[in-house]
């Protein structure tokens, strides 16, 4: 569920880097570099990249709409698109029969059949119905701070390098650890953090 | 360190301190006075999953159910289990949450926040912008509650006090449940 949800999961992220030049404006490139597009992707990702929040079909953002006073307003759309294997063999069968009458060729090499199958998975993904996920992504550019409403490790992964490849930051999450030598002050109490180790609480 | 040695090495922080946060909330009644913050009314609602963190194959016990069934929580804690995720509630004077804490990324599975008055209640020229930065000023109202829970814990945690008192108290309060 996304954040304009009653409830949503999150992860909670730090940013480390730092925009170079003109922040809004390297944004606004970042948002557009990584707008929503069809993508050829090994796997069954056939799309990916940046929408609007509110419309997932929206990936021109008019007026610059995913700025929110402080806030980045995003989504992260990805679609994917499985071939069944059945699916798959009956093309590869009737284009193997095809090729081979063109060409008078007995059979086709491994590799060549390899290359055969590649382009016929490609062009059979884009045939099938996608299937179509949004992940909501709030960016706090005052605090540094980035969520994002998924929990799943795919999709967090695929979050986390888009990110990466847009804004060229790179996106730490936010583990107990972390948060703790944020929230400590002082050299010594660091210290102390560092050599914690787990106690038992059983008596 | 890196990442991966803290995510492996470190857990036990996230959850030692869902562990105490249950313990503190059952000891004072579930209103806990957090220093420097504000009294916040933590609750440990019905689902918890408790797991033995420092052994290759680690074991884990998930409780659904009723207040009192969380008892059986206890029992895993005598076992040496610490909790690795729960559900709780979190009331300050203004607003009141439910999260499933999740220790191990210290991530928020089903982060509920109070409703966003319906649009025609905001300015009309508002629009989506105007629920967004509700929520938004929710969400960082949520994480600010958590991470002063946390603060608190910690910096107990570091100081001699951890070992003098509150691991003691802690140690007597799961041996004594039943």
């Amino acid at each position: 569920m996304g954040f304009m949800s009653r409830s949503a999961s999150m992860m909670r992220y730090r940013i480390k880097g730092e925009i170079e030049g003109p922040f809004w404006d390297t944004v606004d490139e970042g948002v557009r570099k990584g707008a929503f597009r069809a993508t050829i992707a090994p796997g069954d990702e056939v799309g990916l990249g940046w929408t609007s929040m509110e419309d997932f079909t929206d990936s021109e953002f008019p007026g610059a709409s995913y700025v929110r006073t402080r806030y980045v307003a995003l989504s992260l759309r990805i679609d994917t698109a499985r071939v069944p294997p059945r699916i798959l063999e009956m093309h590869l069968k009737t284009e193997t029969r095809r090729l081979m009458e063109e060409t008078g060729k007995q059979r086709l090499s491994s590799g060549q059949r390899r290359e055969l199958k590649e382009q016929l998975k490609e062009s059979l993904k884009r045939q099938a119905f996608p299937s179509i996920q949004v992940h909501d992504v709030i960016w706090d550019t005052a605090n540094g701070v980035v969520y994002f409403a998924s929990l799943g490790a795919k999709a967090r992964e695929r979050f986390e390098d888009h990110f990466k490849k847009s804004f060229g930051l790179t996106l730490v999450p936010l583990l107990a650890y972390m948060r703790a030598e944020e929230l400590l002050d002082g050299h010594s109490d660091k210290q102390i953090l560092e050599k914690l180790k787990s106690t038992s609480l059983v008596p | 360190m890196d990442f991966l040695d803290i995510l492996r090495e470190k857990a036990f922080l996230g959850r030692e301190f869902l562990t105490w946060l249950w313990f503190k909330s059952d000891q004072t009644g579930g209103r806990i006075d957090v220093p420097g913050y504000t009294v916040v009314e933590v609750l440990f609602l019905d689902r918890m999953t408790l797991d033995l963190s420092d052994v290759e194959t680690p074991q884990t016990v998930s409780i659904k159910g009723e207040q009192s069934e969380l008892r059986e929580g206890m029992a895993a804690l005598k076992e040496g289990k610490k909790i690795e995720e729960a559900r709780i509630s979190l009331k300050t004077t203004d607003n009141d949450f439910t999260v499933t804490l999740k220790a191990t990324w210290f991530s928020f599975g089903s982060f509920r926040t109070p409703a966003i008055l319906p649009s025609s209640e905001t300015e009309a020229d508002e629009g989506p912008e105007g629920a967004f930065l509700e929520k938004a000023a929710l969400i960082e109202e949520g994480m600010e509650i958590m991470d002063s829970l946390f603060a608190y814990f910690l910096k107990l945690r570091i100081s001699d006090a951890w070992e003098a008192e509150e691991l003691p108290a802690i140690r007597r309060w799961v041996a004594a449940s039943e």
